[in-house]
């Protein structure tokens, strides 16, 4: 205020109190721009995008104008909620509001000439908030620097921080690792998942796609991205600059220094790892496209041929039952009823505990394992709570798995003491072969072939059913299906339990093979078990619904000699069948192996509905 | 709680931020003593040593207001209490804060702690400033940094030169902003204020000292 304005305002003031011998009253008209006639005010204000509002529309705490006139009472704080109340409402708390105490013109610099931004509302934010926020990433990375060159599509501070409600944590993944990565995986993710803009701005429109179907992604969506890395973790927060810069932190240069920091020690062709590939591209990741073929192909074969097997079986087995049980035939046998129910023992102690723990891990691998594989799915969700979360979740099937390596180095044991029962040196390579396609020898040969053919046959009734020996073809498949189970789903999972080790033997693209292998022989293993080897085992009308002699170890001498009539007349001749004679299990037992049994059974079949739910709703 | 302990049973709510900060926003009726200052302000102020104290921080990330507790203990006071999750509490439940005598808010210029290097090389006359507390300056600092504590820089304002570039240094980047907006308010041209503080710059370029 000029001078001379204060002299003429005092003037009018005491000429009025002369006057009236009162206090000012609302009938004198004086303006606020009497006294406050700077430009800012007269016209900068009327210019504003409050011109259109009186003065005192903010500032209301008025007693007194003529207190006001002498400057014995200034206006006390606006309050800018009073119109903007849903912005006030989220600035308060947000993170400049609540740290840093910053009030609305703080930002929104000089409140009474400001004019609403014409033109790029993107590019007056990032000049805004780069004011305070000046580090060169800001303005500098591949979204700011886009913003200032008039991109629409790309993201400003507001768009990933928000304008008015920017977070109230500090989004730092050195601090507050699991906000921050929640934080920007969802941020990153919003946009990045729209097609439309990507294909745009020529960014890969499924680059968030296929990062949810890597391991870091998956686990991520879970709900637990501490321990995965997320968006902002290769690309950074700000300085995101495309892979051809050699500034990028994807840069091939940067890129093995950029994963060492979760991966410690790598080397540097573990950077070779592709982070979101498309599988399905065959030009772009030849490698991966071709396993998994390979691995959808041995999917598809095995399951077209043992479920074909398994209803021809079902079939058969079920008609003759129906034939039989019209015509009043009852099976008989050449024992007494006492020499019939004698026990034969079919499994020694050692197999029968080794069974028992192949359950438990498998169990354990399928329910730690599958959430994974099937992340976005509710039940995953849940299964993984329960568990305690994914880092639980990958240490019990860890722990699950080196039950499974121990049994399956234990197997090779006793497939090395089987082929060399007094050790090789004493017994070298004599009667090996004799041993290996011999009787108890669990290595397919030429009979397994005629009884394969013998059994097609019988589906189709044209032949008898063919007569087994101490092990059927298809036992001696499920025992060798584990071998190459195990190479394949073992040697996937310890290079995925330790990558940084197999980057020194193997390059990065590896361990996305493994990713591949390792799930797929997962989903044939688990859908194998639970389908076509419980129906073989437990569900054959035969057996319905279950047969426990794997836990109880033994079975009547009268199904041996039904069901493996070579086998019985062997150890007939053979003087071994004595010997086999066990005592009638106990009930403890039988009560035991019925209820782990029927657990592990059902489990089994429950998770196969889950999994059948998955592929064809979820 | 605190409201109930200031109404009752009359206790002093302690602001233990620098002065300027404290004036700059704090809960209403509360007092200014800057931890460092507590030994001696404190009994001054507060010569009543079973009156309850409230002892508060800026944020829920400042130890402050919890060694300010430890001080009066020392010093005798028996009913102490610190402010959970400090002033950002306080807001967060929607109570309003007092300002005294607000530091206007200015666009201050941050660099990393990789680019400083690089300031201190262009800039030969750059005036590194530390505003940490006196012991955390004298554990480490910069080679080159002149101490002035957060709560002394409204006293010790001539020490700082208006026409040299400033960097201003803080423990984690949290309180040098406000301290950068009062020196560029009172004159002070080129200031600029490490993000992250101390804590960002790791060991090998902290100097003991």
């Amino acid at each position: 205020m000029t001078d001379k304005n204060w002299i003429t305002a005092i003037f009018l003031f005491l000429l009025f109190l002369f006057l009236s011998g009162n206090a000012y009253t609302a009938s004198l008209k004086v303006q606020c721009s009497d006294c406050h006639d700077s430009e800012r005010f007269k016209t900068g204000f009327k210019n504003s995008v409050h011109g259109n509002t009186g003065c005192t529309s903010c500032h209301k705490s008025f007693e007194s104008l003529d207190k006001h006139i002498i400057l014995k009472e200034i206006p006390g704080l606006i309050s800018c909620g009073t119109c903007h109340g849903e912005i006030e409402k989220q600035y308060r708390s947000s993170f400049h509001s609540l740290y840093e105490d910053f009030k609305c013109h703080d930002c929104h610099y000089d409140i009474h000439t400001l004019k609403p931004e014409k033109g790029n509302f993107k590019i007056a934010v990032t000049k805004n908030c780069t004011k305070c926020h000046t580090n060169d990433e800001y303005a500098l990375s591949g979204h700011g620097a886009a913003v200032i060159k008039g991109n629409k599509d790309t993201a400003t501070c507001s768009d990933c921080h928000g304008l008015h409600d920017t977070k109230a944590y500090h989004t730092s993944s050195e601090t507050n690792l699991l906000e921050a990565r929640e934080f920007y995986n969802k941020t990153c993710k919003a946009c990045h998942s729209n097609k439309e803009m990507m294909v745009r701005n020529n960014i890969s429109p499924n680059a968030v796609k296929y990062y949810e179907e890597t391991y870091h992604g998956k686990v991520q969506d879970l709900g637990y991205p501490t321990s995965v890395a997320g968006c902002a973790d290769c690309h950074t927060n700000h300085n995101i600059l495309p892979k051809s810069n050699p500034a990028s932190t994807i840069h091939p240069r940067n890129l093995t220094q950029n994963c060492g920091k979760c991966h410690p020690g790598i080397h540097p062709r573990f950077a070779e790892y592709k982070a979101h590939p498309d599988y399905r591209d065959k030009d772009r990741y030849p490698q991966l496209y071709v396993s998994f073929l390979l691995m959808a192909g041995l999917l598809l074969v095995t399951f077209v041929f043992f479920w074909t097997h398994m209803l021809l079986w079902w079939r058969k087995v079920y008609w003759e039952r129906h034939v039989m049980e019209e015509l009043g035939i009852k099976l008989e046998n050449p024992f007494t009823h006492k020499e019939g129910i004698q026990r034969i023992r079919r499994f020694s102690v050692t197999d029968r505990v080794m069974h028992v723990l192949l359950i438990i891990s498998f169990f354990g691998l399928v329910i730690t394992g599958f959430p994974l594989k099937y992340h976005s799915t509710p039940w995953a969700g849940a299964i993984i709570r329960a568990l305690g979360g994914a880092h639980n979740a990958g240490f019990y099937h860890r722990i699950a798995a080196l039950i499974l390596i121990g049994l399956f180095l234990y197997t090779l044991w006793r497939c090395f003491r089987f082929a060399f029962p007094k050790g090789f040196r004493k017994e070298g390579w004599r009667g090996f072969f004799a041993r290996l396609f011999g009787p108890d020898s669990l290595m397919p040969n030429a009979q397994d072939w005629r009884q394969f053919k013998a059994m097609v046959k019988w589906f189709f009734g044209k032949g008898k059913p063919p007569t087994f020996g101490r092990w059927t073809y298809w036992e001696k498949f499920d025992f060798l299906a584990v071998f190459w189970g195990m190479i394949a789903i073992g040697g996937s999972g310890v290079t995925l339990w330790a990558p940084e080790l197999a980057s020194h033997v193997y390059p990065g693209w590896v361990l996305n093979i493994a990713s591949i292998v390792h799930s797929e022989e997962a989903l044939l293993a688990a859908l194998f078990i639970f389908t076509v080897h419980f129906f073989n085992t437990h569900l054959i009308p035969s057996k319905f619904p279950m047969d426990t002699i794997i836990f109880t170890g033994s079975y009547n001498l009268e199904e041996l000699w039904r069901f493996r009539t070579p086998e019985y007349e062997r150890l007939l001749k053979e003087g071994k069948l004595n010997d086999l004679k066990v005592k009638h299990p106990s009930i403890t037992l039988k009560i035991v192996a019925s209820m782990f049994g029927h657990a592990s059974l059902w489990m089994g079949l429950l998770f196969t509905l889950i999994l059948l739910w998955t592929f064809f709703f979820a | 709680m605190v409201i109930s302990l200031m109404e009752v049973k009359n206790a002093a709510v302690i602001d233990t931020m620098s002065y300027l900060e404290c004036m700059d926003h704090r809960i209403p009726g509360s007092h200014c003593i800057a931890l460092e200052e507590l030994d001696k302000r404190l009994p001054a102020s507060f010569p009543n040593k079973s009156q309850p104290v409230i002892f508060y921080c800026e944020s829920d990330r400042c130890p402050r207001a919890g060694l300010a507790y430890e001080k009066a203990k020392l010093l005798g006071y028996e009913n102490i209490y610190v402010l959970e999750d400090g002033l950002v509490a306080w807001k967060r439940v929607g109570y309003e804060v007092e300002t005294i005598q607000r530091v206007k808010r200015a666009p201050v210029i941050s660099i990393k702690s990789a680019k400083l290097e690089v300031l201190i090389e262009e800039k030969k006359d750059l005036f590194i400033l530390d505003i940490r507390p006196e012991d955390a300056y004298k554990a480490s600092h910069i080679d080159g940094a002149k101490n002035i504590p957060f709560y002394m820089l409204h006293k010790r304002l001539n020490e700082i030169p208006k026409n040299a570039p400033v960097i201003v240094i803080d423990e984690n980047g949290k309180r040098s902003f406000l301290a950068c907006c009062y020196l560029i308010n009172n004159g002070v041209k080129d200031v600029t204020r490490l993000f992250g503080g101390m804590e960002s710059m790791g060991h090998k370029e902290k100097k003991k000292g």
